[in-house]
């Protein structure tokens, strides 16, 4: 069937992906605002909890509680309701999501028995490893471990489920490939992290209100943090992406003696944005289709590596929670594909909390999702930037190498290959920017119980919605990740030029450009003011 | 090539193209040599990234310049 | 004057087609000079006029698992002077 979505400059709305990120992810953050109306149509949203089987005599980790509805803490008007919802709330949210996912995907024109049964085996099995990943044992750190009965936990925070969620989709995607296949009609982490990060945006848009709920001061200061990761975010990227790029042309044709549009392709897929920019410079080089595809194939699986490796060294080796916004800059511009960076982020925030939290015995909290901010900006930034660099290729390549006679560029092409759920992300961001410094008076005290609603529909987006999603992208990356990709003999020297330009020239590069423009900026510490 | 007759003309199938398809010297092999232009976009990226450097380490209120 | 085609990679050749043609080459250059010559043959391009030739990329060819990262690979315009 002919896809041609992107004939007109609206008609890939209703057809592609990165649109459905946006109407998944701006639709329920719409139905959160209901809260203003006194009507609660988020707070079914489900949200586990650190257990242990046996929890001691008046401590904390029943199985029964594990699971529970957001609305149970954060609801203004419903509470009762969603307390009483508890592990039926997870049934609630494969419902509303099956729903919400199912319609994006006829409308894309997928499988749709194939997508409903791998997207409710994904689910549950997601279900099932945030449940696991959530033992007290694998997520508890040494300052609340006593609560649960234990002498010693493994400190991993949300990240254990997060590195389960992995390792249960590598597993299936590279021991169950017939499995995986099937599954791979749903197991998109491309759409999943789309829509997580669009909710990110809520995240950002609502720091600063959460943080006013703990004082005035610290709600402004998480406000101007956002905006100082915005501003950080964009100039470091320019700067690594016009370093990154030439030095892997020049790596690539004169070390590898690759062609020239091959090199192309390479630099812009190595570089930074992994598939997007493969198949963006692939496109805009006119290169034929299939060296898009083969550096992509290569992408996807350098990606999840980096995504098992950098999170614990810039946790553990360098910078640590000296500069723990360094290393999340440092994330977005050295992990491929959005998937695994806004996941790499994510893994990192969860380690560098309950690592400065033990580490000073919770004299130091950090208020999450800020990590993870810092390593999508500059990723958000690049996504944007492609689109430009892409276009500045196919100007060099048509008018400069190859002199077509009669051919031109269309300028609707930097639209096209404009990442549209940015679009979302900035919409949600902003927005309830607007609440807080409009009716809720940059967090007065007259105006916390505006603040108060808005938080009610904030939370399970901002949490429960996100984390979810995030869970889904882990699990649906491993699904699609084969490392015997790498073995195939054709991709030859490609593997390598992968291998000398990423950790000799991109990642230290990288690691260089965050630290000039993010060192020194500092998480606020909530610690005086959270149980 | 001219107009392909009826009986040849192929739909595009989906996601029809994949690494398999294609032998890989076809990506790999035939590096053309060197040419001026590419000196040109490779130096101009990177005075370019000077510049943006540059300007972005005075103008952005966390860079290093005001912040050490 | 203007013109819309589909355009896409068939493994071998660039493929250009709409409701009434369908042609293919090896190279864009080869593709554009067989469009240029259908639009003469059959009285597409007007003495002094320009015939603008709209293509818009099939993205069905790109395997399904890669258009989830990026859903665009280009468009072209081609101009054929009379």
């Amino acid at each position: 069937m002919t896809d041609l979505s992107n004939r007109r400059w609206y008609s890939g709305m209703l057809t592609q992906e990165d649109w459905w990120a946006v109407w998944l992810g701006v639709g329920f953050f719409f139905l959160s605002l209901f809260n203003l109306a006194g009507i609660d149509l988020v707070g079914w949203i489900t949200y586990p909890t650190k257990w242990v089987l046996h929890p001691p005599e008046g401590g904390k980790g029943a199985v029964s509680h594990a699971f529970y509805a957001l609305g149970k803490k954060y609801s203004v008007t419903a509470k009762g309701f969603y307390k009483g919802l508890g592990w039926w709330s997870v049934l609630w949210t494969y419902v509303v999501f099956t729903i919400a996912t199912c319609i994006g995907a006829a409308f894309m024109r997928w499988n749709m028995k194939r997508f409903f049964t791998g997207w409710t085996i994904i689910y549950f099995l997601t279900i099932a490893t945030w449940f696991v990943g959530h033992h007290a044992f694998i997520a508890a750190n040494k300052i609340n471990m006593k609560q649960y009965g234990l002498n010693f936990a493994l400190s991993l925070g949300g990240g254990g489920s997060f590195i389960l969620a992995l390792i249960v989709g590598l597993v299936i995607g590279n021991f169950f490939k017939p499995f995986a296949n099937y599954l791979s009609e749903a197991a998109k982490p491309e759409w999943y992290i789309k829509t997580a990060i669009v909710t990110l945006g809520v995240k950002l848009g609502y720091l600063p209100i959460k943080l006013a709920g703990f004082s005035h001061k610290l709600g402004k200061e998480a406000a101007s943090l956002t905006f100082d990761l915005f501003v950080a975010g964009a100039a470091a990227t320019v700067v690594a992406y016009l370093v990154f790029w030439p030095g892997v042309y020049v790596i690539s044709r004169r070390l590898f003696k690759l062609p020239r549009k091959t090199a192309a392709v390479l630099g812009s897929g190595i570089s930074i944005c992994g598939v997007s920019a493969a198949v963006a410079t692939g496109g805009a080089v006119r290169a034929k289709p299939v060296v898009s595809i083969m550096v992509s194939a290569l992408v996807v699986v350098w990606a999840v590596i980096e995504l098992v490796i950098l999170p614990g060294f810039f946790t553990h080796v360098w910078p640590g929670t000296n500069d723990p916004l360094v290393a999340g800059a440092a994330m977005g511009m050295s992990v491929k594909t959005d998937g695994a960076d806004a996941a790499a982020g994510e893994l990192m925030d969860e380690f560098m909390r309950n690592k400065i939290e033990s580490e000073t015995d919770g004299a130091v909290i950090w208020p999450s999702g800020i990590i993870t901010a810092s390593a999508v900006m500059t990723k958000v930034w690049i996504d944007m930037f492609i689109g430009i660099w892409a276009f500045v290729l196919a100007l060099v390549w048509v008018y400069k190498f190859e002199r077509r006679k009669g051919e031109r560029v269309p300028v609707s092409e930097v639209w096209h290959r404009f990442p549209k759920f940015v679009i979302g992300y900035f919409f949600c961001w902003f927005f309830l920017l607007a609440l807080y410094f409009g009716p809720g008076q940059s967090g007065a005290a007259e105006a916390m119980p505006f603040l108060k609603t808005v938080k009610a529909g904030a939370v399970p987006i901002e949490k429960g919605m996100r984390k979810l999603f995030f869970m889904l992208t882990f699990m649906s990356l491993g699904i699609i990740t084969d490392f015997k990709k790498l073995k195939e003999a054709q991709f030859g020297k490609m593997v390598w030029v992968y291998f000398v330009a990423l950790f000799g020239f991109i990642i230290p590069v990288a690691i260089v450009i965050a630290y000039l423009f993010h060192h020194g900026m500092q998480i606020p510490n909530i610690a005086g003011f959270v149980k | 090539m001219k107009e392909m007759p009826e009986e040849t003309k192929k739909e595009p199938a989906s996601g029809s193209l994949t690494g398999a398809a294609l032998e890989a010297e076809d990506v790999l092999a035939g590096a053309e040599p060197w040419e001026p232009v590419e000196t040109k976009l490779v130096v101009w990226s990177l005075v370019i990234a000077a510049v943006a450097l540059i300007i972005g380490l005075i103008v952005v209120p966390t860079s290093i310049l005001h912040t050490s | 004057m203007k013109m819309e085609l589909v355009i896409w990679h068939d493994g071998r050749n660039w493929v250009v087609k709409n409701e009434r043609v369908t042609l293919a080459a090896r190279t864009l250059d080869e593709l554009d000079l067989e469009v240029e010559r259908f639009l003469r043959a059959h009285g597409l391009v007007r003495e002094g006029e320009m015939t603008e030739v709209f293509m818009t990329f099939d993205n069905s060819t790109i395997p399904q698992w890669i258009r989830q990262y990026s859903q665009h690979y280009f468009n072209r315009v081609l101009e054929v002077k009379g």
